[in-house]
């Protein structure tokens, strides 16, 4: 058997933008049917690389070969006609086209000057089947589609386009851990056929799971590759941070007296998302919402927020009942909520620091009817310090900061506000390693300053290691209460995907 | 108000420069192209107006007459900026000024007090009517202002049986449209105190804060503890207060209230907003950009005057400045 030559060879490549370095001699082979995982701190260059090998940028040095010609730089059309095509996080699918529209977008099957519809329907039907997911109508909207599905039509996409490299960036940001399954079947399938796939992710776990073999990237260099997938997680973390990992999540605030229960929720329940729940939460405490996508945990924070109306049931803060539907009184009540969707529903982009952070309680600056715009930089300067948040530089424009940056900025906004109640929804989603360890510094901090919080995570690990306590959810319905220093992220599990109230502890 | 100060919510071009700049170059990074782009354009038509005909343009009265003439569009145009800020729009300026005058010349008895009153409020309740209709009806803004649009204009037709109303002996009201203090218009007085108040409001106060908020990330106002409703439903009540404000400036001098003045209003006020720099799409505002907007399609319509240019070549110069403010605002992002 004569060694064929790689499908994607990369060799030393180099990448300099002004200034900055973003590649500096990165080494990456990937074979046919195998998929390879990259891992790396945000900033290593994982993104920096995908776009030399797509060719939507010019490496400034080093090779990119297929199959063992090389690819020319920069040319995109070069690198789709071999072959190569990327899924990004975003879903690039447009929303008011059919499945079959999106698919063939851009390269519309045609006959003469018209559109050949049953062709494609057929070639859809049938590339849709091949991975598994016939069930997708390919006459249904895009939008129509569930963020898995959307996922599968991406990929569905490429191999319309005769995809053998497969590029696969954070594909499970937008997916629940079921549907995270629902993609690796996909992608079994994919490599099965003989396409490489180079696939990306901050979930190491996802990392084990699907990978073949595995790159650590780090500051623009290939910091460790050909590692197998049962690398433990602990070495990979050394190879992300280039230190080793020790600590993750801060002690444990040991057996400290819990404050009163600032909020309390009873029989919350707004159909089909919630049904009949009901959980307390003390000053100073943490209690994590687990459970899968759909499981309804962020409706419950929507509707703990006022931000949903609710069919029955009392949330009370303080012992005073909150009215359904009304976060304007929830926000004066003191409960302040970090949404998931930190850029759409949690920030202003294009607005500064300062802006971003006072915009709850600009009351506090009004003096005789004005705002006092010093005092408005100086306590958002300072509550921005208190957090770490770089650079510190309240007048940046929010764009310009990091994911963690952004959450702190978020959270920065509620301790400016002096809030009771911190609703927290996926806080470390789409943060890198180093910053996520800093959440939960903070996280812990404002726990011990007496905040009750409420923390919703997909991160199984991240709940044990940070949470007093965890309520599970599955089907809109508490399954089980765990105490945080002795859960196991099996038993959590375990209660999430259990169908049945059977479940309970 | 005519020096380009801090607008409040001006975004610096630039992606991150390192390190810690000094406050000076800081503020330059704060200037975007286009803001910095319309103060020339002005210095630019004063200078060509100055070389065109030196004796009749760049004269104090000259000048003055053409805040004066900027005066109904630009009041209007101020209460536009908090409406576009809002992430929304109001085409139904025109329309309301004409129903907002009908309605003053209505009730004012030969009264300047009545009538004032009459207008403002009128213009004021008709906004009402819009942001309800928009904020709690659920309406667009583009449909719910349009069905105003036709409404009023119809209203104020009906109201008037088609006539216009007279007010030649409204002297207070003539003094506003027409009078002066010590050589300057109280019309244009006016102007510039809505403008310096529409300043403040949307750049030192909460209220002011919280309409960009809300038209650059609704949810996220909500969130927040803002009510975006509330808010946008304002709104619309400014840009009728507005409206009523420039419909006595505009009836004061002309001496009558007329059920077809204001036509292409909207169109004026939204091009100044828009040449100005307020994002059509929400979330950023700028009063003086506003102004600027006003003030520069006001010196185009003197200078071609003076030039003796036909109308249609003024509406062409209008519609290639828009065009190139688009275009500067594009680059900018």
């Amino acid at each position: 058997m004569t060694a064929p030559a790689p499908l994607l060879e990369v060799h030393g490549l180099v990448k300099d933008y002004p200034g900055v370095r973003a590649l500096d001699g990165v080494d990456l082979t990937v074979t046919a049917g195998q998929v390879h995982c990259v891992v790396g701190q945000n900033g290593a260059g994982k993104s920096t690389l995908i776009k030399c090998v797509t060719g939507v940028v010019v490496p400034t040095g080093g090779t990119i070969s297929i199959e063992g010609r090389p690819l020319p730089p920069g040319d995109p059309g070069a690198a789709l006609a071999r072959g190569v095509a990327a899924i990004y996080q975003e879903l690039d699918l447009v929303d008011d086209l059919t499945v079959l529209d999106n698919l063939f977008l851009g390269h519309e099957l045609r006959r003469g000057l018209v559109l050949d519809r049953r062709a494609a329907h057929r070639r859809a039907s049938e590339l849709l089947r091949r991975l598994g997911h016939g069930d997708i109508g390919p006459r249904t909207l895009a939008g129509d589609l569930a963020p898995a599905a959307k996922q599968v039509v991406s990929v569905a996409r490429a191999l319309t386009r005769d995809a053998r490299l497969l590029i696969m960036d954070e594909p499970s940001a937008v997916l629940g851990g079921d549907e995270v399954e629902t993609m690796f079947g996909v992608v079994r399938r994919l490599t099965a056929a003989g396409v490489g796939v180079i696939y990306i992710s901050h979930r190491l776990e996802e990392v084990a799971s699907i990978g073949d073999t595995i790159t650590v990237l780090r500051d623009g260099h290939t910091a460790a590759t050909g590692l197998p997938p049962a690398t433990p997680r602990a070495e990979l973390i050394a190879a992300m941070v280039g230190r080793p990992f020790t600590e993750m999540f801060p002690d444990r605030n040991g057996d400290r007296e819990l404050g009163p229960a600032v909020l309390r929720v009873e029989h919350a329940t707004r159909r089909p998302a919630v049904d009949d729940v009901s959980f307390e939460v003390h000053a100073g405490e943490i209690v994590g919402l687990a459970g899968m996508v759909g499981s309804g945990r962020t409706e419950l924070l929507r509707l703990v927020a006022g931000l949903d109306g609710r069919d029955s049931g009392s949330v009370i803060v303080d012992g005073r009942p909150l009215p359904a539907g009304r976060p304007d009184l929830a926000v004066r009540a003191g409960i302040g909520l970090a949404p998931e969707e930190r850029k759409s529903q949690g920030l202003w982009p294009g607005w500064d620091l300062v802006r971003n952070v006072s915009v709850a309680d600009l009351r506090r600056f009004r003096r005789r009817a004005l705002l006092d715009r010093r005092a408005e930089r100086a306590a958002t300067a300072a509550q921005l310090r208190e957090l770490g948040t770089t650079p510190a530089d309240p007048e940046r424009l929010v764009d310009e900061l990091s994911g963690g940056n952004q959450q702190k900025v978020v959270l920065a906004r509620w301790l400016l506000r002096r809030c009771r109640v911190l609703l927290l929804d996926e806080p470390t989603r789409g943060v890198d390693v180093g910053a996520k360890s800093e959440i939960y510094r903070v996280v812990r901090t404002l726990a011990a300053s007496g905040k009750a919080v409420v923390m919703v995570s997909s991160e199984l690990a991240e709940l044990v290691g940070l949470c007093d306590r965890i309520v599970v959810m599955a089907d809109g319905r508490v399954r089980a209460e765990l105490a945080g220093p002795t859960a196991t992220e099996a038993d959590i599990l375990a209660h999430a995907l259990h169908p049945t109230g059977a479940a309970a502890p | 108000m005519t020096s380009p100060g801090p607008t409040g919510v001006a975004a610096a071009p630039d992606a991150a420069t390192p390190g810690a700049p000094a406050p000076a170059s800081r503020a330059w990074r704060r200037i975007r192209l286009q803001e910095a782009a319309l103060p020339v354009v002005v210095v630019l038509l004063l200078v060509a107006g100055a070389l065109a005909d030196r004796d009749a343009f760049l004269t104090r009265d000259n000048l003055l007459t053409v805040l004066t003439q900027a005066s109904v569009t630009g009041v209007v145009a101020i209460g536009m900026t908090f409406v576009i800020a809002s992430g929304g729009i109001d085409l139904s300026v025109g329309s309301m000024l004409a129903a907002a005058s009908i309605a003053g010349g209505l009730v004012s008895d030969q009264q300047s007090l009545p009538f004032m009153l009459g207008a403002i409020g009128f213009g004021l309740l008709l906004g009402l009517v819009n942001g309800v209709a928009i904020a709690y009806g659920r309406i667009v803004p583009f449909i719910a202002t349009l069905a105003m649009f036709a409404g009023a204009r119809g209203l104020a037709l009906w109201m008037s049986d088609k006539t216009p109303i007279s007010l030649l002996r409204l002297d207070v009201v003539r003094d506003i449209g027409r009078g002066d203090v010590v050589g300057v218009p109280k019309a244009a007085l006016v102007f510039l105190a809505v403008t310096a108040i529409g300043w403040v409001v949307l750049n030192r106060t909460r209220y002011g804060r919280h309409v960009v908020a809300v038209g650059g990330n609704r949810e996220a106002a909500r969130m927040a503890g803002i009510r975006p409703r509330v808010v946008v439903a304002s709104v619309y009540a400014l840009s009728g207060l507005c409206v009523g404000i420039a419909a006595v400036l505009l009836s004061g001098r002309l001496g009558s209230a007329s059920p077809v003045s204001g036509n292409l209003l909207e169109l004026d006020a939204i091009a100044a907003v828009v040449i100005g720099g307020t994002s059509l799409a929400g979330g950023r505002a700028t009063i003086v950009g506003t102004f600027l907007g006003v003030v520069t399609f006001g010196l185009v319509f003197n200078l071609l005057n003076l030039l003796d240019m036909p109308a249609e070549l003024q509406q062409l110069t209008k519609g290639v400045i828009i065009l190139g403010a688009a275009a500067l605002q594009r680059r900018d992002r």
